[in-house]
């Protein structure tokens, strides 16, 4: 099992929709994100412009160091479907996550960050690719009831304006994310996913050169205000 | 295989420019650029780890939203005005969660953080549930209220209305509204003003917003505008939903040409859904935007022309397709009015019967006959309304000719365009509106190119022109390029006429039979009414005699009345494009206001937002209202600026997940749409009117002998009539409440009789889909080519013009202009506009011209195009929307702000540098609003252009400030932001309070006192100004960080009112926040 998400870059928007519905979900509170929206671009100079926006969160790493590094065993595999989550009842906030993960930011305060650090509840959060509604789900939305276990897909996907986000198990050739790899590869357009060294990145992300060229992150800048 | 990009890659990547990787980190000093190189744990943290867990799985505490037990509904979002279908989640009475709802046939299941943001504006602390009465002075710093109840409420505030309308005549009264979808639309201040024989009502969601757009395209072709947002181009959208699917409907769009609008960022589910699938199947897109908005980033062509100049920008396109002979040349001359030869007097076209003595119109009475010059003879011919197939084997109009008629050498109206466009080559274009003129070409080449296939392209065209001097120059341009093109009533084409029998409905009184249009014979010659209330107005297309004879259905003092009504309006006597929806000029109003002349408006019902944020020059309007309004009534479910600064009385009134909207729809589906919870003694938007229309009147029929017309200065009783002037339902709607109105709609449709209680409305439409919607079928909806089938009369049905034609030369605005026409009928103005605003030889401009603009960066060539530069204010100010609100709403909505706490404003990083900020530095923006200016107006009342006698040299505000946004998606000197207010800046926490509309509003900034005002709506300008930037430091008050938002997140600890100090000891008021349950019925009268 590969549970992940692809990215249709030639699609988003940064409307950042997918950052409020997680934080409705998952009842983050202010100030803590387990998704982001990054800002890649503009490159060039007005009016020779190209532009992409960065859908971003936690990876899925195949060989997530996040989980190697745990001191307490709170950062793990869900057994069932190797989603990569952590158990805040054992995490102690000691942030040694945050070091090793290759998209966090040291502190996990500082966005974007693939691992947060929620002060008040000192404890680290991410992206659960929301596991308490698709643990079950084959990533193949039922119209008729969100909430079905089987069918079930995450509120940043569902309600996503653009259908920018698909998402699924990549090992099933049946399921919303493989299907939009396969319909993009036979599109002709790239794939990327982000560069991780041996952590290895799950996450894809589709986009056409006409859109703009691939750059990863970036300057990893997201529209952010200091105070 | 998967693609990967190797970390060796991304690093090379990274490379592309080195300046990028150091500043990753430097940037925001959020990431180390160390992070994505190290691919493996560090040795420290190697060191630390324990082993794995023992196959236990670690526990997790649940955050999340919880569902056990929860109904669902279906309902639609008005976070914007495109309402998509929504599914709420409700526990406990509670409305936990909201989502898409995946039978939407556009916004398909999506929804966009505004409609997700409801939860926390519905449950605001800052919600206001009960009406509320000023107990203190105005302002915000000490405001004080009390709650009364809604009785009392509606019984004072009747009393001093009448007792002002009573003493100082009724012309005292005003209203006003705003909001778009959320909350009451543009039509109720006419109506409201109206009944009580007042002239004064405004919104600037008119003039402002899609009146300049929609009134155009009726005058040009009786048909729908070019308004995406606005649900009137909807072909694009063909062939996405499951309906079209199924039904086999593809998709035609082969091009679209996106001017001025961002639909990505403004309806974001829903137009934005639909652009991004429409680019997925291949659609070109050309996007006309000074910033490189989502949409222009995904665009196959962005021109970013510089704000203001998109009146050059469309005379260019012009010039190069009539040069390169690109128009559709069969339907230019049988279907457009561009061969008609001009009477150089009149401005008007020559009937046949002026020119040839003994003419017989070959057509009836209600289908005049034109003459041109017939390729065929070279002579001046008659040019009747026909079927080109058989017109054209006699007749062959010529568009561009020069011919002598009656003596006079007159040109066709194509050749007056064409001399028009005449100076607008590409290159002084590229100088002008700071576009590569290479660029421009290929723009050109693309949109028309489908045309040599048969094809089609279209254009659809936003709010950006009606926010400036071009009001009326942008949408006659662009109108009449997809009427040259042929892209008219075909696959493909944003000229459509489907949308007429779909959401956007017929006219009323049945005059539009676009959308019912059959192919059997059986339709008359089409008509277009521009009726108001009282049958006041003129159906253009029907005779003069058919027209007497509807009028005389009125009792003709109450017509006089309403007539003088139409004609005293503010403003209208230059503007007279604003009696398209009967409205005001807002700075002629405020202007009144200030000198009581030519009356004094006193009384100001405010229905909407926030009027202090979204009035150009808000700082000027203030001081108006605080100083001239006698009484103030507002109504909202918060307080904003406007409220605490200036409300005398206040009613609380719903937010969009507990009041039932009647009918919305998406493309071919019209969908329920229900309150689900209700809190408070919050009402309907609409009732406390409806209660107020019969208490003023009544209080006022009681006063007969007293009440003064101001009109005539006689009284009521003089006249012989009563209040109201006439009732909301005589015309269409005749229901008193909204509840009513919700059950005869939607109430109907689920098959529910009049006794239906709100409780058989809900049991119905909870989880049940099959009671949600209705549609038309698919077949039935998408119909192309009304214009060519044959009429009663046996002519093709044409359009709903005088001419029967697209009229490219819009002879409708030469006679607007004149007497009023077709609104002012049976009465009319006396005099023509003011030579001197009339910029086509005193009389509106029939056709596409660039008009002077008052305020402009130095530009090349601008010479008598724009007004002299002013160095105090060198840069180029322009705006649009972000994602995150609608219009002044949301900005109490937490996840809202703290994704986008300031309205940043975006500058070029050359500008940047040369004033020395940085990106996320704070910065001062002044105008010549914020500084009293010794600046040159002289070149004022030039040929193009004429802005009163009125200047503004006085400083009417201070600067603004806000954080910089530096990036390359404008061009240098050229700067944007949107629209703001802080409405923590009158937070229970401020040490001293403000009506948060003076730190961060552009509004401040924007000129609505000495511009040149559009000369046919009065449209100020919002969207292209000057101003100045310099590095400054953060304002008092505003907040910034997400945490600092805390207030604003519906806690049990951040109860209702509390904002508001009096309030503050009364907590049994707010015990009531989480317990109002389904069952409880929108408060009824
Ligand atoms: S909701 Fe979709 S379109 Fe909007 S930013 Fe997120 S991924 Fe992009
Ligand atoms: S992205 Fe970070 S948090 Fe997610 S699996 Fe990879 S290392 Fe772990
Ligand atoms: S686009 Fe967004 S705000 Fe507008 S109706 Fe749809 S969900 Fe609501």
């Amino acid at each position: 099992m590969k549970r992940a998400m692809v990215m249709d870059l030639d699609r988003c928007t940064g409307c950042q929709s997918c950052i409020v519905a997680c934080k409705f979900e998952n009842n983050s509170g202010l100030g803590n994100y387990r998704c982001d929206i990054v800002d890649v671009g503009p490159y060039g100079t007005h009016p020779d412009i190209q532009m992409y926006w960065l859908p971003f969160q936690c990876q899925q790493c195949e060989n997530a160091p996040c989980i190697e590094v745990c001191p307490t065993g709170a950062s793990y595999r869900d057994p069932d479907n190797g989603v990569v989550l952590i158990g805040d009842q054992e995490c102690i906030g000691c942030m040694t996550c945050l070091a090793a993960c290759p998209f966090s930011d040291n502190a996990g305060a500082a966005r974007p960050s693939a691992r947060w650090f929620n002060e008040e509840r000192n404890v680290v959060e991410k992206c659960t690719l929301c596991n308490h509604l698709t643990a079950k789900s084959d990533g193949v939305e039922n119209p008729a009831d969100s909430l079905d276990e089987a069918h079930a897909v995450p509120p940043c996907v569902h309600n996503c304006p653009t259908k920018c986000r698909h998402f699924g198990d990549l090992d099933d050739a049946a399921s919303e994310a493989s299907q939009m790899l396969a319909q993009a590869k036979a599109e002709g357009r790239p794939t990327y996913t982000l560069a991780s060294d041996e952590a290895q990145a799950t996450f894809v992300y589709i986009l056409s050169e006409s859109t703009a060229p691939w750059n990863g992150m970036g300057e990893w800048r997201s529209l952010v205000a200091k105070g | 295989m998967k693609d990967t990009l190797s970390r060796r890659t991304f690093v090379q990547a990274m490379a592309v420019g080195a300046a990028a990787v150091a500043a990753a980190g430097a940037l925001s000093g959020c990431m180390e650029p160390k992070k994505a190189d190290v691919g493996k744990p560090s040795t420290e943290a190697d060191a630390q780890a324990s082993a794995p867990s023992d196959g236990k799985v670690p526990g997790t505490t649940a955050t999340h939203v919880d569902l056990t037990g929860a109904d669902v509904y279906n309902t639609m979002c008005h976070g914007c005005i495109a309402a998509c279908p929504v599914r709420a989640y409700v526990k406990d009475g509670v409305v936990v969660k909201l989502e898409g709802h995946p039978e939407a046939p556009l916004s398909a299941g999506s929804l966009c953080l505004k409609g997700m943001n409801q939860l926390h504006t519905l449950y605001s602390p800052r919600r206001v549930l009960y009406p509320m009465r000023r107990t203190g002075a105005k302002g915000a710093d000490n405001a004080a209220f009390e709650r009364i109840s809604w009785e009392e409420a509606i019984d004072e505030c009747a009393e001093r209305i009448a007792d002002i309308m009573e003493q100082h005549g009724t012309y005292s009264f005003f209203s006003s509204a705003g909001g778009g979808g959320s909350y009451v639309g543009a039509m109720l201040p006419p109506l409201l003003s109206g009944m009580f024989m007042a002239p004064t009502g405004f919104e600037p969601g008119a003039a402002q917003c899609w009146m300049p757009r929609n009134a155009t395209a009726a005058f040009m072709y009786g048909g729908a505008d070019q308004s995406t947002a606005d649900s009137s181009v909807l072909e694009t959208f063909k062939g996405l939903s499951k309906a079209d699917k199924e039904a086999g409907i593809k998709n035609d769009m082969n091009c679209l040409v996106i001017w001025g609008t961002q639909p990505s960022a403004s309806q974001t589910s829903q137009a934005g859904r639909g652009l991004a699938e429409v680019r997925a199947l291949g659609c070109k897109t050309i996007v006309v935007d000074p910033n490189f908005s989502p949409d222009a980033a995904h665009a196959t062509i962005h021109l970013p022309v510089r704000p203001g100049s998109d009146a050059a920008l469309i005379l260019a396109w012009y010039r190069m397709i009539f040069e390169e002979e690109l128009y559709d040349k069969e339907f230019t001359k049988y279907f457009t009015n561009l061969p008609c030869l001009i009477n150089p007097d009149t401005k008007l076209p020559w009937l046949a019967t002026e020119v040839f003595d003994d003419y017989e119109p070959v057509t009836p009475e209600d289908t005049p006959v034109y003459v041109c010059v017939n390729e065929m003879t070279g002579e001046v011919e008659p040019l009747p309304f026909g079927d080109p197939a058989e017109l054209s084997a006699a007749l062959d109009p010529q568009v561009f000719a020069t011919a002598t008629v009656n003596g006079k050498e007159s040109k066709s109206a194509g050749q007056i365009y064409k001399d028009e466009a005449e100076p607008w080559t590409l290159q002084r274009a590229e100088e002008f509106c700071w576009v590569p003129a290479e660029r421009i070409r290929e723009a050109v080449e693309l949109y028309t190119a489908p045309a040599k296939e048969g094809k089609c392209a279209g254009i659809t065209h936003g709010v950006a022109t009606d926010q400036m001097e071009i009001a009326s120059q942008a949408p006659l341009g662009l109108l009449g390029l997809d009427m040259i093109m042929g892209y008219v009533n075909k696959p493909g084409a944003a000229l459509t006429q489907s949308t007429m029998g779909g959401p956007m409905g017929p006219q009323l009184d049945g005059t539009n039979q676009w959308g019912k249009c059959a192919a059997d014979g059986t339709q008359p010659r089409p008509t277009k009414g521009y009726l108001a209330q009282l049958q006041y107005g003129y159906t253009v297309g029907a005779t003069e005699a058919a027209n007497q004879e509807r009028v005389a259905q009125s009792d003709p003092s109450a017509l006089a009345v309403y007539g003088k009504l139409w004609t005293d309006r503010l403003g209208l006597s230059n503007h007279r494009g604003l009696s398209a929806w009967g409205h005001s000029h807002i700075p002629a109003v405020r202007e009144a206001i200030e000198t009581g002349e030519p009356y004094r408006p006193r009384i100001w019902v405010e229905l909407s937002g926030n009027k202090l944020a979204m009035l150009a020059s808000s700082g000027a309007w203030y001081k108006a209202a605080m100083e001239n309004v006698d009484y103030v009534v507002g109504q909202q479910p918060i307080f904003t600026s406007f409220h605490i600064e200036l409300a005398d009385i206040f009613f609380p009134t719903e937010e969009w997940l507990e009041h039932p909207h009647s009918r919305t729809g998406q493309l071919n589906y019209t969908f329920a749409n229900p309150g689900i919870v209700h809190l408070g003694e919050s009402v309907n938007p609409m009732h406390p009117w409806m209660l107020l229309a019969d208490a003023v009147s009544a209080k006022l029929n009681e006063r007969l002998d007293s009440v003064v017309f101001t009109g005539t200065g006689q009284t009521i009783s003089e006249l012989g009539l009563t209040f109201p002037l006439f009732k909301l339902g005589d015309r269409g709607n005749s229901d008193t409440t909204c509840w009513k109105m919700e059950l005869t709609g939607v109430g109907a449709q689920l098959g529910l009789g009049e006794d239906a209680t709100i409780d058989d409305y809900m049991a119905k439409l909870r989880n049940n889909s099959d009671a949600y919607y209705v549609s038309t079928p698919s077949e039935d909806y998408w119909t192309y080519g009304q214009h060519l089938v044959k009429a009663t009369d046996g002519l093709p049905l044409g359009f709903a013009t005088e001419s029967r034609k697209c009229e490219v030369y819009c002879t409708t605005m030469l006679k607007l202009g004149r007497t009023g026409w077709p609104y002012c009928y049976p009465t009319a103005f006396e005099e023509p506009v003011d030579s001197r605003i009339g910029t086509f030889g005193g009389d509106y401009s029939p056709i596409c011209r660039v008009p002077l603009q008052t305020e402009a960066p130095e530009v090349k060539g601008a010479d008598g195009y724009t007004l002299p530069f002013d160095k105090d204010f060198p840069l180029a100010i322009t705006s649009g929307r972000v994602p995150y609100f609608h219009h002044g709403t949301m900005r109490h909505a937490p996840y809202a702000r703290e994704l986008f706490p300031v309205p940043f404003i975006r500058i070029n990083p050359e500008t940047a540098a040369k004033y020395g900020i940085s990106d996320g530095d704070w910065v001062e923006v002044s105008s010549r609003r914020t500084q009293g200016s010794d600046y040159d107006v002289s070149k004022r009342g030039t040929e193009r252009s004429y802005a009163g006698e009125k200047t503004q040299t006085t400083k009417v505000s201070d600067p603004i400030r806000t954080i910089a946004y530096v990036s390359e998606v404008v061009a240098p000197n050229v700067v944007w932001m949107e629209r703001f207010w802080n409405p923590e800046c009158f937070d229970k926490s401020q040490k001293t309070k403000t009506g948060g509309w003076q730190e961060c509003s552009v509004n401040v900034l924007t000129n609505g006192i000495d511009a040149q005002f559009n000369e046919v709506f009065g449209s100020y300008n919002y969207r292209a100004f000057a101003v100045n930037i310099k590095k400054s430091e953060r304002p008092d008050r505003v907040w910034v960080t997400p945490k600092e938002f805390e207030p604003f997140m519906p806690t049990s600890e951040n109860q209702v009112h509390d904002e508001i100090g009096v309030l503050m000891g009364n907590k049994d008021l707010v015990t009531d926040y989480y317990q109002f349950a389904t069952a409880d019925a929108p408060a009824q009268g």
